[in-house]
């Protein structure tokens, strides 16, 4: 780092220390996590012959690095609302956007990349020890396909609310931001399911029978109803446009706002 | 430069500061005094970025602390009572967390380290508290800041390390450098400390140049109080008192150099016969009911006087 460099408003060089420095950080735990998983890999070798997470799609590989990246981002902003590493956390020598864009950059794109190609290594280690143990080897883990654009999006998408749950809650953010998620949901399912209603009034209708059956809507017995494209169309604006940008911008102003007020003065 | 302008500042409704005007100039170290709760802590945050007034202005060296950009950042290093450390050992410290500093000068902190006697193998997080304050010490020493702000630096030191951090302290100031240093430990640091920069009821009430208390101020024991007495606190055997200096007496022995600690406690207790006694002007005799048994006292019955002052020297 230069004196150059400190007077640029958005620095590169510090957002990559800032990443490197967060690596360390969350190694232990990547460690213990990847450590645990392949015991039990090994163990259901031991007893089945077979690495349980090594199955045909390689959903049990995304899934624990969906988990894991969810679990990191939304306690991205831990450290900042600490009594006591708070206040160097605020005062370490980088902008708010930095720190806040190398958090997203390390849980939304580097975390999922890193550890779809540690979890193709310890898939194919597995699957070479089952092989010798007299299994069939199983299905080495495609890191390509582990995630898929549109998984890597819903994935994106939920880890950017925690983390901007994160930059807001200071004690048991991820529960709380959880708790918001549930209820906004609620909340706007209710409002649309009243405005359903009113359509139908309005139309003459009577009143539906709703239920959830069989994995989708009965209404009056009929499960063959589905949403119109243009309400598709909003609610896939709400959930990919809406809900990320208002998630990305509320996180930074928490981030860029935030005080050591949590201390005892 | 420092420079506060008519700041506000408070916890929820409480205001701490109403319309604080402060500056300070590079080449010193300021010595911040106040009660407990008069918002030193609070103020060094404020000077540091971690904090943001809700009215008024804070420059530091042209710079607003509350955008805490990074060469603000760089430029300032704060301390606090009760440093954090990561979990990490001193080499790995430098390679993560020095780096964000382009000043940061390795071989001084080394130097510093050593003389601390700062285990290099340990993790800084099984570091004792007076170790970690040592270490934060020695780093923000090291830093190559212009602004250093100390929060009672020398509370959990040992009496050799508080030596060593005078002298290291003393080595760091430098005429680009303000030095702000938070203490109740007034007798740890008064021949560094130059102005002392007294804080109550939310204003500045007294800044004191050393030079101002050595010419007009003086020490001394006594058993029974005199005209020029301005403050005096009772012991078993009489009073240890804060006089006036008269043109005649400069060079007078039995009148020490003033004691910051009596300066500090008069400055809360007896404002008004302080600033008269500054001025120059006669002073009424102080009753020996009014002497302070204990500053403690003193500072629990003279909180609202220093209050109504601190209003009058704002107005």
């Amino acid at each position: 780092m230069t004196n150059a460099t400190l007077k640029k408003t958005f620095s590169i060089e510090r957002m990559a220390l800032l990443m490197r420095n967060r690596a360390f950080e969350d190694f232990p735990s990547i460690a213990i996590v990847a450590g645990i998983l392949a015991g039990i890999n090994l163990l259901s070798i031991l007893i089945v012959g077979k690495a349980v997470m090594n199955d045909p799609d390689g959903q049990s590989w995304t899934f624990t690095i969906s988990l894991a990246g969810l679990i990191l981002a939304g306690s991205a902003f831990k450290g900042m609302h600490d009594g006591r590493s708070g206040t160097d956390w605020l005062l370490l020598p980088a902008t708010s956007l930095e720190k806040y864009a190398a958090a997203l950059v390390s849980y939304l794109i580097l975390l999922p990349v890193a550890a779809a190609i540690g979890a193709t290594g310890l898939s194919a280690i597995l699957s070479l020890i089952e092989l010798i143990a007299g299994g069939q080897g199983g299905r080495i883990l495609n890191p390509i396909q582990a995630f898929g654009f549109t998984g890597w999006v819903d994935f994106a998408t939920g880890a950017l609310v925690l983390a901007a749950g994160s930059a807001t809650f200071r004690k048991r953010a991820l529960i709380k931001t959880l708790g918001v998620v549930t209820v906004s949901v609620l909340v706007a399912s209710g409002l649309l399911f009243i405005a359903f209603i009113g359509v139908r009034s309005v139309q003459g209708l009577p009143v539906p029978f709703v239920r959830l059956s069989d994995g989708g809507w009965n209404i009056n017995g009929d499960m063959s109803m589905k949403a119109s494209p243009a309400l598709d169309t909003l609610l896939n604006i709400v959930r990919y446009a809406f809900v990320p940008l208002f998630a990305l911008l509320y996180g930074y102003f928490r981030v860029a706002e935030k005080e050591a007020r949590d201390e005892v003065q | 430069m420092v420079k506060i302008q008519s700041m506000t500042f408070g916890y929820g409704k409480r205001p701490l500061f109403e319309g604080l005007d402060l500056r300070l100039e590079p080449g010193s170290v300021f010595g911040l005094l106040g009660l407990n709760g008069a918002g030193k802590t609070s103020l060094l945050k404020l000077l540091a970025g971690a904090l943001s007034p809700q009215s008024g202005s804070i420059s530091v060296f042209g710079a607003e602390p509350r955008l805490r950009e990074a060469a603000f950042l760089a430029d300032t290093v704060f301390v606090p009572e009760d440093p954090w450390l990561p979990a990490i050992k001193p080499s790995a410290w430098l390679e993560r967390y020095a780096v964000f500093r382009p000043a940061f000068n390795r071989k001084a902190f080394l130097e510093l380290s050593r003389e601390f006697a700062l285990d290099d193998d340990k993790l800084l997080t099984r570091y004792s508290y007076g170790q970690r304050k040592k270490f934060a010490l020695a780093a923000a020493l090291s830093s190559g800041s212009r602004l250093i702000l100390l929060d009672e630096p020398t509370n959990g030191l040992d009496i050799p390390s508080k030596s060593q951090f005078r002298r290291a302290l003393a080595s760091s100031a430098d005429a680009d450098r303000i030095i702000v240093v938070s203490t109740h430990q007034v007798r740890d640091l008064e021949r560094l400390i130059d102005p002392a920069v007294i804080v109550h009821g939310g204003k500045i009430l007294f800044s004191l140049g050393s030079e101002m208390i050595a010419e007009r101020l003086g020490s001394g024991h006594v058993r029974e109080l005199g005209p020029d007495v301005v403050y005096a606190e009772k012991d078993r055997v009489g009073y240890s008192v804060l006089l006036k200096r008269s043109a005649d007496d400069s060079g007078s022995g039995e009148i020490q150099t003033a004691d910051l600690e009596l300066v500090f406690n008069a400055a809360i207790a007896a404002p008004w016969r302080l600033e008269a006694a500054l001025r120059g002007e006669a002073l009424r005799p102080l009753d020996p009911a009014d002497a302070a048994n204990a500053p403690q006292a003193a500072d629990q019955v003279s909180s609202g006087a220093a209050k109504t002052y601190a209003e009058e020297v704002s107005k």
